[in-house]
């Protein structure tokens, strides 16, 4: 899959005349591209395999929309012109004819970007970049720049998650870690009963405990706390993101954490404060140093799960909601563009790999225990 | 090969023996598939022989299927605009000859395809493929109790904050909301496809009214959420599928109004998948699932309507239609009166430019 994300040879086997022509044009020179492109695109649109170069509409249309309707709506001009044995003599006369998009060389510009067996145009395209006529990497239009955003989106929601699982999930692990068993194994229930709950359900119940009309606004209008019109907008925007995401993937700091915590022998504690240590300072320089293994386990695993989150973000997030997940799963199912698919992916694992890197160099990968 | 068409490739050899006896029919799931068993499966000669399966809409398990070269699907219920790109990349077999000759002509001997460009519908190449089965659409609804007075009644009071206050609801997507954004700014409905076609900065005019709700908007992506948003009082007004209104109007006593002005009627196809492990016995089904008469009993069922001309008479000379004995044609996105203020969508426009609208759609939504 990671090899589409460069890959651009099947239109290549589609086009060759086409684009050995094509590279020939002198842009400088010449406004439109040299009858022999024109005639080589006429020639390959007549005779090539309907399939085939249908499976290419779908890859130009990346490069510009409107490719898709220009070369179908051509093609059946091209095609009843053979049919008839009417072949013509000039062939850019009978292409602009057909469909006057053939004299805009902003069409030919984009092709240029197709005319190689690899690309790097997919990763471009995935930071807001794509080329212009003289295939220089430039920004892409103001208003359609969203995937710089949204990847900052994704990791800061990422970490922020990761954050407050590990404050939230801290003094539970521990709890859980120290309890006596019967308050022990209820409290673990608790942890377990939302882990094994479907997702929907409780992405669901947060909307309902959430929304402007939602339980805790009910409650606080009603306590007197805000008034009718001071509702606060927890959903539908980032605050309702963090919100759901981080009780959905709290167990999974919990566990490791908790795991962990469970063998740290209670005598270390004792034996610091015997030794004179404040319980504070036994804490940050006895316990703390010893749930680092679960610290790190638990944050990476939360991390890890976060960054490729894309189902409750989508429902509870609002305008918010599209994380880079969502862009992935609408590339891969909707616009089949694979190549960007497999960019955005490409990328994101880029990422994972950087911050598993910077995590070994700062803690140590050895450092890491599930138990 | 990939790893993701190995998996793939795994996971069907392990359904595989599922597959191979029935006639298998990939469709949305929820109470449209429940439609489809009813009036298309229950009243076929063999209805055991017909099995659906949920999926998500798009093409990528069906690319998936198709490259890979293990196919588990037969037939596929897609948007338009799929079954256009799915038949020109060949994932879906070209049946043209077959449904010329085998489709069930209209009442008075149309083809099938002169019986839909009745309804007012334009050949694309997705009819080469596929057989018709419903129209749905983009409505707007309200709760009649949220506004005491005057109640809203067009596109341009449901972009107009000053005069109905409140939040709107709508979609994270753009297909729809464009067309509504310009009946909104004057457009007449029939002519919103021309113009977006052809002139030049018409998609910018639609951007531009729709910032003027832009502060008064929830955004919702799955189905359902329009008529929680709604019922909870959470928006006042919103976009939905009609069919979801329908059937909270029509099985759950809900009172919701429709706004039919401006409304987006989009199509729906059910498509040959290439190398269909029961290519015979699913285009018999196609068959039978694309005649008046299953279009027609389909609307018992769900309120999106015929896309077959021919199927309507069926529904209007013998209502009650609906369940319980209700009429249903009230509740259907096309009678002649609604299709005058409809914008039926171009999916074929789509297909060229709705990746970059989504684009720009998605970062309007994020700024």
């Amino acid at each position: 899959m990671l090899l589409r994300s460069v890959d651009d040879s099947q239109i290549n086997t589609v086009f060759p005349n086409t684009f050995e022509e094509y590279k020939k044009w002198d842009k400088e020179k010449d406004e439109l591209p040299p009858e022999e492109v024109y005639r080589a695109l006429f020639e390959e649109l007549a005779y090539g395999d309907k399939i085939q170069v249908g499976r290419a509409l779908t890859r130009m249309n990346y490069s510009k929309s409107g490719w898709k309707s220009l070369i179908k709506k051509t093609s059946r001009a091209i095609k009843k012109a053979v049919k008839k044995d009417e072949l013509p003599d000039n062939y850019k006369e009978f292409l602009i004819e057909a469909n006057d998009k053939w004299a805009d060389p902003s069409y030919w510009y984009a092709m240029g970007q197709m005319v190689n067996n690899q690309t790097s145009i997919y990763y471009w395209n995935a930071i807001d970049r794509t080329f212009d006529e003289e295939l220089n990497v430039v920004q892409q239009e103001e208003n359609r720049r969203v995937y710089v955003a949204t990847w900052i989106k994704t990791l800061k929601v990422s970490i922020y998650v990761t954050i407050f699982c590990l404050i939230l999930g801290f003094p539970v692990a521990h709890l859980l870690a120290n309890l006596p068993l019967r308050y022990s194994n209820l409290l673990m229930i608790f942890v377990l009963l939302p882990f094994w709950t479907s997702l929907l359900v409780r992405t669901t119940a947060w909307i309902v405990m959430l929304q402007q009309k939602g339980v805790i606004n009910g409650v606080l209008v009603w306590l007197g706390v805000l008034n009718d019109d001071g509702r606060i907008a927890m959903v539908y925007n980032e605050t309702g993101t963090l919100i759901a995401m981080t009780q959905i993937l709290l167990p999974f700091m919990i566990l490791p954490l908790y795991s962990v915590m469970r063998v740290i022998p209670k005598s270390h504690m004792r034996a610091a404060q015997n030794l004179g240590a404040k319980p504070a300072m036994a804490f940050w320089r006895v316990y703390l140093p010893q749930t680092i293994p679960g610290m790190s386990a638990g944050g990476l695993l939360v991390f890890v799960l976060a960054i490729g989150y894309f189902i409750t973000p989508e429902l509870v997030g609002g305008k918010d909601g599209k994380l880079i997940g969502s862009w992935i799963a609408y590339h891969l199912k909707t616009t089949l563009n694979w190549g960007l698919t497999a960019a955005l992916g490409a990328i994101l694992l880029g990422f994972m790999l950087i911050f598993y890197w910077l995590y070994n160099k700062i803690v140590g990968i050895d450092n890491i225990k599930l138990g | 090969m990939s790893k993701f068409l190995k998996a793939f490739l795994f996971a069907s050899v392990i359904l595989a023996p599922f597959a191979a006896s029935a006639v298998t029919v990939a469709s949305w799931g929820g109470a449209y598939t429940e439609s489809q068993q009813k009036a298309y499966a229950d009243t076929y000669s063999d209805p055991s022989s017909i099995v659906f399966e949920n999926y998500n809409g798009g093409l990528g398990e069906v690319r998936a299927q198709v490259e890979s070269g293990s196919v588990t699907w037969d037939l596929v219920d897609v948007l338009p605009g799929d079954a256009i790109t799915g038949c020109d990349e060949g994932l879906f077999e070209d049946i043209s000859a077959e449904i010329a000759a085998n489709a069930a002509p209209g009442p008075d001997g149309e083809s099938m395809a002169e019986d839909m460009e009745n309804n007012g519908l334009e050949y694309h190449s997705g009819w080469d493929c596929c057989v018709p089965q419903i129209f749905w659409t983009y409505v707007v609804f309200y709760d009649p109790d949220a506004f005491p007075g005057e109640k809203p009644s067009s596109m341009a009071d449901f972009f107009d904050v000053e005069k109905f206050p409140g939040k709107r609801g709508i979609h994270t997507w753009a297909t729809g909301i464009i067309e509504k954004a310009m009946v909104a700014d004057g457009v007449e409905p029939n002519a919103v496809p021309t113009v977006l076609e052809k002139q030049t900065g018409a998609l910018d005019r639609a951007f531009a009214k729709l910032d003027t709700i832009k502060d008064h908007v929830v955004f919702w992506s799955a189905g359902s959420k329009p008529l929680e948003l709604v019922k909870s009082g959470e928006v006042v007004m919103a976009i939905a599928y009609n069919g979801r209104v329908g059937a909270a109007n029509l099985a759950e006593g809900e009172n919701f109004e429709y706004i039919w002005e401006g409304q987006v009627l989009d199509q729906e196809y059910l498509c040959l998948m290439s190398g269909a492990p029961n290519r015979d016995a699913a285009l018999d089904f196609m068959w039978h699932a694309s005649t008046p008469e299953a279009q027609a009993e389909q609307a018992k069922y769900i309120t999106y309507g015929p896309m077959r001309a021919s199927g309507i008479p069926i529904i209007v000379n013998n209502e009650p239609w609906g369940p319980g004995g209700v009429d249903i044609m009230p509740h259907m996105p096309n009678t002649p009166e609604r299709l005058a203020v409809s914008i039926v969508s171009d999916p074929q426009w789509w297909s060229d430019n709705g990746a970059e609208i989504n684009e720009r759609y998605a970062a309007w939504m994020g700024n």
